[in-house]
């Protein structure tokens, strides 16, 4: 295995903890309040965290370089500080990632969230849990199986995420070249034992995947 | 410890409007009435758990709610224990875990030994470590009480507590809840749509009908003196029917029903004078009317003051009573239905009298037994 195919493996198990990571500090709070808060704008949220998942990547990457690119909506005026741009860096294919995998996980922690009977939290405040002790003591462990499995989902997402990586973060071999990014270019520079390894790796990874989010009770919308 | 309970609260929903206002002393006061009628509304505007429009509720001399003065203490801080339909145990916790979730706040020693004593009160002794689904329904039951009683409430709500039962357990089940009621003497309003578990339950009962109160009553008078034909029909009072007013005086009403004349007491307590002819309603307890004895003496006409004659046309047979439907020899529809009245019967009458062979018979009811309702 050549030191490329080596550091794209490493990218891409970087990214996608990475983006799983965020995706569950920031994933887990939004599916509690769009399951059991009604707040203006709410449906605007729910909307703009279930894009991705029926737009082009390609599309969700081209809005994301409009916002965080160098002359984006505030990719310019960090630029103008800093002299940074977030765009072609690691961080760009953690976004990228994050931003693909996050409907995931909203909406399977979301359903499973809902499907936690109400008079449970109720019962909570009327034995001094204010909401968020409630949350965490009564309703996220009930939802804990749908959590974990979205949490498994939004992992497999964002390991195989390519349009929107490729539109924000490029493909910079050894710096934002991640697994299938990797093998794109190894297809297309006709390396074709590269392309194999690395495609057998990423099936054997998602079947392992769909295993385990199957053993949490639940499958992929 | 007085826990008077003074609750006057108005909530508007899209399609539905509550609008109550009732008091009740220590004990046990049951709301009662249909589905849909605002009883659980009105317990989670008690919890705080929804915050009513309008309106002020105070227990035992503390404000936990009062729309012009702007209070309204959130659910954590009104110490009241609430038992929901189908008893909202924690699944993941133990029994143990269950009962002491709300003694978090205690030192760690103190909130054992209140959880522990709770336990053994409530004969659950030997399942702490069991999880809800291991229990039997009456053991559930106890861990919810538990659960709501552990923390010392003010006051204790309970959502139906015995609709997620069948029927001999809730049997039991009903007495064994009264028995804790009364024992741990805390004041309780219990929601239930089942009368028989109001009346078995209650001290004081306070009828609903569509988010309003129709009546407010201690229990025996609900039985024997509902306020008004819709609280008779609430209660699923047999015999319910109408007449036409001939006169009306203090202790005594006099008016024609199905062609016959008939005479009731007046309520001693609340006199009622309609004019003549106008509609009256009035219903008369099927057990109370007496089947006239063919080989006896004469009618004694003190007694037997409204005598009506007619036909057995349906009977059933209940085990202990039989129930006669009985039409009437006056032409015209009978009232309700193939029937005029019902009438019930103990077995042992029913056999001595041969009903089975002979099914014509002269019926009296006594003037105290027709209940006239105000209009």
């Amino acid at each position: 295995m050549s030191a490329e195919t080596l550091s794209a493996i490493g990218l891409s198990a970087r990214v996608a903890v990475a983006a799983t990571a965020v995706n569950a500090i920031v994933g887990v709070p939004l599916a509690y309040l769009l399951a059991r808060r009604r707040f203006a704008g709410r449906a605007l949220v729910d909307l703009l965290v279930t894009l991705p998942l029926v737009l082009p990547p390609t599309v969700t990457g081209y809005y994301l370089i409009v916002v965080l690119g160098r002359r984006g909506w505030l990719g310019a005026p960090l630029y103008a500080i800093t002299g940074w741009s977030v765009a072609f860096t690691w961080y760009a294919a953690v976004i990228a990632a994050t931003v693909m995998a996050l409907p995931l996980l909203v909406r399977t922690a979301r359903a499973a969230i809902e499907s936690v009977d109400r008079d449970l939290e109720r019962a909570a405040f009327t034995l001094g849990r204010p909401e968020w002790r409630a949350a965490l003591e009564v309703t996220l462990p009930l939802a804990r199986r749908g959590i974990l499995a979205g949490l498994v989902l939004a992992f497999a997402r964002a390991l195989g995420e390519f349009g929107a990586t490729l539109m924000l973060a490029g493909n910079i071999p050894g710096r934002t070249t991640t697994v299938p990014l990797a093998i794109y270019t190894a297809v297309q520079t006709g390396e074709t034992s590269e392309a194999l390894v690395l495609a057998a790796a990423l099936t054997a990874l998602s079947c392992v995947v769909l295993v385990l989010a199957d053993r949490l009770g639940m499958r992929a919308p | 410890m007085s826990s008077r309970l003074d609750v006057a609260i108005a909530k508007r929903l899209p399609g539905f409007t509550l609008d109550v206002a009732w008091t009740a002393g220590d004990g046990v006061a049951v709301l009662f009435g249909p589905s849909g009628a605002g009883k659980t509304l009105t317990l989670q505007c008690l919890a705080g758990l929804i915050r009513p429009d309008a309106g002020r509720i105070v227990v035992g001399g503390q404000v936990l709610f009062d729309a012009a003065a702007g209070v309204h203490l959130p659910p954590q801080r009104r110490r009241v224990g609430y038992v929901f339909q189908g008893y909202a145990l924690f699944p993941h916790l133990s029994v143990a875990e269950n009962v002491a979730f709300g003694l978090r706040h205690r030192p760690r020693p103190e909130r054992e030994r209140r959880a522990a004593e709770v336990i053994e009160r409530l004969g659950l002794g030997g399942l702490e470590r069991r999880t809800p689904r291991q229990l039997s329904g009456g053991q559930r039951q106890r861990v919810a009480l538990g659960r709501a009683l552990a923390i010392d409430p003010a006051l204790l709500l309970l959502d139906e507590p015995l609709s997620a039962l069948d029927a001999p357990l809730r049997r039991a089940l009903r007495d064994e809840l009264r028995a804790i009621l009364n024992d741990w003497g805390t004041a309780a309003v219990v929601v239930t749509h089942d009368f028989t578990e109001a009346y078995r339950l209650a001290d004081r009962v306070i009828v609903y009908d569509r988010g309003r109160v129709i009546q407010e009553a201690p229990r025996e008078d609900l039985l024997w003196r509902p306020a008004s034909e819709a609280v008779a029909q609430i209660l699923g009072i047999r015999n319910l029917l109408h007449g036409e007013v001939v006169q009306a005086m203090a202790d005594r009403i006099r008016f024609r029903w199905r062609g016959q004349a008939l005479e009731a007491l007046n309520s001693p307590t609340h006199v009622y004078l309609p004019p003549p002819g106008s509609p009256i309603a009035f219903f008369i307890r099927p057990e109370y009317v007496r089947l006239v004895r063919k080989d006896g003496a004469p009618l004694d006409p003190e007694h037997h003051t409204n005598v009506l004659s007619g036909r057995v046309v349906r009977e059933a047979d209940f085990g202990t009573t039989w129930t006669l439907m009985i039409r009437l020899d006056e032409p015209g529809t009978p009232a309700q239905g193939d029937y005029d009245l019902e009438v019930e019967v103990p077995r042992l009458v029913y056999e001595i009298l041969r009903i089975d062979l002979d099914r014509h018979w002269e019926v009296s009811i006594h003037r105290g037994s027709i209940h006239v309702l105000p209009a």
